[in-house]
């Protein structure tokens, strides 16, 4: 927080409001007491090595980021449904820019009203301007983050936009409401057509994007504009803006700062004068400027946490940052050599027998992350989750492992390497294409630079050990270890065995927490080509079937049928807020920064 | 000299092919997809496909590098394939950072370690040259990163006399952050110190038994003229090797100080797309420091003429 100016007048509005607010939304904060303030900038401490660098909504997926999305472009331009209300994974009425959307009995066409919002220009917001979008992405779909062949907007058969306020799919089949809203109408980020749907600098605005041509056409203009990073702040295309702040400066080196967008229609006017993001080269980095007390809104690394009563002793406070995600080490199920090991039920379920999830939380997480279970994440809690996968099928237990083992014709041989005694397709034999003498080793890669991940891969060679189970590790840098992670081609060599990049899956801007590009077969990431055709029906499913119970047979059976090996979850980040800033909490588990709601007290 | 300095030249752009080449090669044998590596493990095949064929990954490697020498003759190092900037741009910004934080650090050095080096030769093997040698010894030895944490730690979190991170922004705005570049300039500068005032300690000791300063001492001169005048031109040619050599590091960076005290120059550069695969800036960054390399040697053979006027440059 750099100034603060007010007249006593609006200090004792802002604090009628900002009582109501709190009163009413049960707004958290950093701290509580304090008189409320109008204006002051809060600072916000950007992930290490992580900036904003494209501004256009529809970016291509290398630059499809948190920094890039969640905590830049949602700011100015808003999608059509946000996701993420009072710290879960749901719809949030509050913030979007349609009303719910509506389904027909036969789940094939969905109606979306728009709501009363504007553009900072003074146009209103309309259906053009999602058509504009859906325009924009039929023709260059390939070069957005979230495309999935088959997927939006492949399943939308036909648009029809009847008024300004309205816009009508029809799709190719029935969808479960969840899924599409979810998951495909997420995708959808209404961009004002009025000024955007140009060619060049200086052409005319006109209906190019109604061909695919001048869809394409345009599309590459606003690309272009994109890559212009040192004009972020200038370029009169990117001050038209639907939300609450705009840019009123931009680094390439990513600092920014916004300001309010004085015309913002939503419902939660800033209150802050402005809004700074400042980047990092290190955690360290950004621990020594935090300490310091140079930044509002910041994090302590684990390796710090010591560290915490030193913070709260200085005015801040702790807040750990759960996202909507799942963590596992994936298997190469493809691999001629140790697949048929990994396609073996009991091998999966002995190797997660071995991985003490709630041992590496308290010891290596320090208490700060959550185990997961199966598919669905069980923090932050949501609907989606049942009881069933709250519960550990598969706890730490090293004799049971050995006990699976031996019972399928292993020659156990803890701290040794255990081999296969009994080939076969017998219920007590080793499994198909496993022969005698195949020994239960494998080289584990995981991602270098993060001292816990390191910690948690020594402490599992450590307990496969236990079993005759034996981990080669190697450390490469993450963008490695996902290069590497792809299923095998045939005739070609396979370079992995087991691999770990340390951030699993995040349900994001796919929200509802199905196993479609992850667990089903041949999906696009579905590292080690995994398939079980039961998982696969039970997946098909949850995208059809409105109930909740078809998400949630998905999620029971995905948790024991171990499709990957589960891991705990490390939190997003652990945040240290002025405890004089407020209306932070709880933190989005999607990483949407909300800072209209941010104010400071006295 | 002309003749000389344009042989050397001509030789550079031989090195210079042979290290793109070099880099080049190398990338393209590292085994995983480089686009998937870039795109992420969200990518899809339908993402990675467009991605190579939009960056020419699925043409052949001679290819690409004719591509890419085509490029570079028009002055285009390439594009990032994250950073949403073109590598000129990347160097642009970055460069003069790290021009502007070496720089300082070692003529800081300089200054310090020269008549440190020869104060100690002079008094050598007395108490104040063990003093002095166990201090270098004690900052040669420890970690640029620890320095920098114990420097941020006493100036910054308990002295509040200087701020724990470097200037931010561009080098245009270094001026209204001079106390930001205390610390990085002090961290470098006092490992550099260290280094450089042990080898002018050994080189003046090796001079002050020379027959020229014999000669001087026997002809009247003053101590001090026969040290100022005489020894200090004659020991400063190790170091100059040394400044040639550090020329490279001058526009590479420093990664450790730059991750550090918050500075990104060309260090984390390169250090992150040698990491993240990006490798138009890998290529850029390894261009640029090789320049400097052959740039840095040639500077160096000059010098060595200008400070002993018997090495003679020739063409031949």
């Amino acid at each position: 927080m750099t100034e603060r100016k007010e007249a006593w007048p609006a200090r004792l509005a802002l604090v009628a409001v900002v009582a109501l607010a709190l009163a009413a939304c049960g707004v958290g904060g950093g701290g509580s007491g304090g008189t409320p303030t109008k204006g002051g900038t809060a600072t916000f401490a950007l992930l290490p090595d992580t900036k904003a660098n494209y501004i256009f909504p529809m970016a291509p997926i290398q630059y499809f980021s948190v920094a890039n999305f969640d905590q830049f472009q949602v700011l100015m331009v808003r999608p059509l449904y946000w996701f993420g209300n009072n710290g879960s994974v749901a719809l949030n009425d509050q913030l979007s820019l349609a009303a719910e959307p509506q389904y027909s009995d036969d789940g094939k066409t969905v109606t979306i009203r728009l709501k009363n919002y504007r553009w900072s220009n003074g146009q209103p917001v309309t259906s053009r301007d999602v058509e504009f979008w859906m325009n924009l992405l039929r023709a260059n779909k390939t070069s957005y983050a979230a495309y999935l062949a088959g997927g939006f907007p492949d399943n939308v058969v036909s648009m029809r936009f009847p008024d300004s306020q309205t816009a009508v799919f029809t799709l190719d089949k029935q969808y479960s409401s969840y899924f599409f809203t979810y998951n495909q109408l997420s995708e959808i980020t209404p961009i004002p057509q009025a000024v955007w749907d140009r060619t060049s600098v200086n052409g005319p605005v006109g209906d190019y994007d109604r061909t695919p041509d001048g869809a394409t056409a345009v599309y590459n203009f606003l690309d272009s504009q994109a890559k212009d990073l040192s004009t972020y702040a200038t370029n009169p295309l990117w001050q038209v803006v639907d939300g609450p702040w705009h840019l009123k400066s931009f680094s390439t080196d990513g600092t920014l700062e916004m300001v309010p967008n004085p015309s913002y229609s939503g419902p939660v006017k800033p209150q802050l004068a402005s809004f700074k993001e400042l980047p990092f080269t290190t955690d360290s980095a950004e621990f020594n400027v935090l300490r310091a007390g140079q930044v509002d809104y910041g994090y302590i690394p684990v390796q710090d946490l010591a560290q915490r009563s030193y913070m709260s002793s200085h005015g801040y406070s702790y807040q750990p940052w759960t996202g909507w995600q799942i963590t596992y080490v994936a298997l190469n199920n493809s691999s001629p050599t140790v697949g048929p090991i990994f396609n073996q039920l009991y091998v999966r379920q002995a190797m997660q027998h071995l991985i003490d999830e709630e041992g590496w939380i308290k010891n290596i997480l320090k208490d700060t992350g959550y185990p997961t279970y199966g598919p669905v994440p069980l923090k932050p809690t949501s609907k989606f989750l049942d009881a069933a996968e709250q519960r550990n099928p598969y706890p730490f237990d090293a004799a049971k492992a050995v006990s699976l083992l031996k019972a399928h014709g292993w020659d156990v041989k803890p701290d040794g390497v255990s081999t296969c005694q009994s080939p076969g397709t017998g219920a007590s034999q080793c499994g198909d294409g496993i022969p005698a003498g195949t020994k239960l080793q494998f080289a584990l890669q995981y991602a270098s630079g993060s001292v816990y991940l390191q910690q948690e891969m020594e402490a599992m060679k450590s307990d496969f050990s236990k079993a005759g189970i034996q981990l080669n590790l190697t450390q490469q840098p993450f963008d490695s270890v996902i290069a590497n992670a792809v299923p095998c081609t045939p005739g070609k060599p396979c370079g992995w065995d087991v691999a770990n990049w340390g951030g699993g899956w995040i349900y994001a801007p796919d929200y509802f927490p199905t196993g479609d590009e992850i667990f089903a077969s041949g999906a696009g990431n579905n590292n080690g080509a995994f398939s079980d055709p039961k998982l696969d029906q039970l997946i098909a499913q949850t995208t059809t079937d409105s109930s909740l119970k078809a998400i949630q047979q998905y999620e029971d059976y995905g948790s024991q049928d171990l499709p990957v090996l589960w891991t705990p979850v490390a939190q997003g980040q652990l945040s240290e807020i002025r405890t004089s800033l407020h209306g932070t909490g709880p933190q989005d588990p999607i990483f949407n920064l909300t800072p209209e709601n941010w104010f400071f007290t006295k | 000299m002309i003749r000389y300095v344009g042989r050397r030249l001509l030789q550079s752009v031989v090195v210079l092919a042979g290290v793109t080449i070099t880099v080049f090669v190398l990338t393209a044998l590292l085994p995983g997809s480089t686009a998937r590596a870039i795109l992420g493990p969200k990518a899809t095949p339908i993402a990675i496909a467009a991605f190579n064929h939009a960056h020419g990954l699925d043409r052949p490697l001679p290819v690409q590098y004719a591509v890419y020498v085509w490029q570079l003759a028009h002055g285009d190092l390439g594009f990032s394939y994250l950073l949403n900037e073109s590598v000129g741009q990347l160097i642009g910004e970055r460069l003069p950072k790290t021009l502007v934080l070496l720089t300082l650090a070692y003529a800081v050095a300089l200054l310090v370690a020269v008549p440190i080096g020869m104060m100690q030769a002079v008094r050598r093997n007395r108490v104040e040259d063990y003093g002095i040698t166990a201090v270098a010894f004690l900052l040669y030895s420890m970690p640029a990163f620890w320095l920098g944490l114990i420097l941020i730690i006493v100036f910054s979190a308990d002295l509040s006399i200087l701020p724990p991170e470097g200037p931010q922004g561009g080098v245009d705005t270094y001026l209204g952050q001079l106390p930001a570049l205390v610390l990085p300039v002090l961290s470098l500068s006092l490992i550099t110190i260290a280094l450089f005032s042990r080898y002018m300690r050994s080189s003046v000791i090796d001079n002050l038994v020379q027959d020229y300063v014999r000669t001087a001492r026997a002809k009247g001169a003053s101590e001090s003229w026969v040290l100022y005048r005489h020894v200090l031109r004659n020991s400063l040619i190790p170091l100059i090797t040394l400044l040639g050599l550090s020329l490279p590091v001058i526009f590479s960076g420093a990664l450790i100080t730059e991750a550090v005290f918050n500075l990104p120059g060309m260090g984390l550069l390169f250090w992150d797309a040698a990491r993240r695969r990006d490798y138009p800036v890998l290529l850029g960054v390894t261009l640029v420091v090789a320049v400097a390399t052959v740039i840095g040697n040639l500077l160096a053979d000059i010098l060595y003429a200008t400070a002993d006027p018997r090495v003679r440059l020739t063409g031949s």
